[in-house]
């Protein structure tokens, strides 16, 4: 049973390390916290996939070892077990892009809010946005008088 | 209600999180060289890139021959968010002279 549960100790964090992330993007307010939650969730996805890719028993990154290539080897003399999975690296290198991309724009839209409304806190953010949409001054703007 | 919401997300989490541990019995175990993913089609490409494309890295030959529009659409996505993420920023340059 512990042995059962010890081969795929990997997923257990996975499924850890997304949901602390899924509680960020749901239970907090802070809009930068909630950014770091999605940061998490996607860092979880990635280590998922990378875990895919790993063989046991002696196997390298994918890069092929001087012996192995050379116009005098034939195709049958590279040992498949002796390298890791490439294709989950590779598609990972694509997901570490895009959530790069995700990230910076996300961070450029925060900095926008903060200009706008003065906090990043979910819920004064909508209080503001209440009292603009029934024609009041903002309570921020009224505390100050 | 705002009393609730984090009770309720909470909940949600642990639900989900215990569907995501009830599927992880089926998945294989690590570092299996058995396992779905690496039978397919990885043998392929560790015997035959370097074969193929000249590059001894696997990675770099699978990024960049194999799955070169994969790439091209991935340029397009990180040059997508660098303009938007400079027409975001750049308003705020402006309204600010504007003020000034």
């Amino acid at each position: 049973m512990t042995e059962y549960f010890l081969a795929k100790y990997n997923f257990w964090i996975y499924v850890v390390l997304m949901m602390i992330g899924l509680y960020a993007m749901m239970g907090k307010r802070n809009l930068v916290k909630k950014l770091i939650g999605m940061n998490i969730f996607q860092t979880s996805i990635i280590l998922l996939f990378v875990s895919a890719g790993v063989k046991k028993g002696g196997a390298t990154v994918p890069i092929l070892r001087h012996s192995d290539y050379g116009p005098e080897h034939a195709e049958h003399l590279i040992r498949v077990a002796d390298y890791l999975n490439p294709l989950p690296h590779v598609l990972m290198l694509t997901a570490i892009v895009v959530s790069i991309a995700t990230t910076g724009v996300a961070l450029a839209t925060l900095i926008l809010i903060y200009k706008r409304y003065n906090t990043l806190e979910e819920d004064e953010i909508m209080a503001i946005r209440k009292d603009i949409r029934s024609y009041k001054t903002p309570r921020i703007l009224r505390s100050k008088d | 209600m705002r009393k609730w919401f984090k009770p309720i997300s909470l909940a949600t989490v642990i639900l989900t999180g215990m569907v995501l541990i009830y599927g992880i019995h089926d998945m294989p175990a690590l570092g299996d060289p058995d396992s779905p993913a690496n039978r397919h089609i990885s043998p392929r490409y560790i015997t035959e890139a370097t074969r193929k494309t000249a590059t001894p890295n696997i990675v770099s030959a699978v990024l960049g021959d194999y799955r070169s529009y994969d790439t091209l659409g991935e340029s397009a996505v990180i040059f997508t968010a660098s303009i938007s993420c400079l027409f975001l920023l750049r308003r705020i340059r402006r309204q600010r002279n504007h003020d000034d």
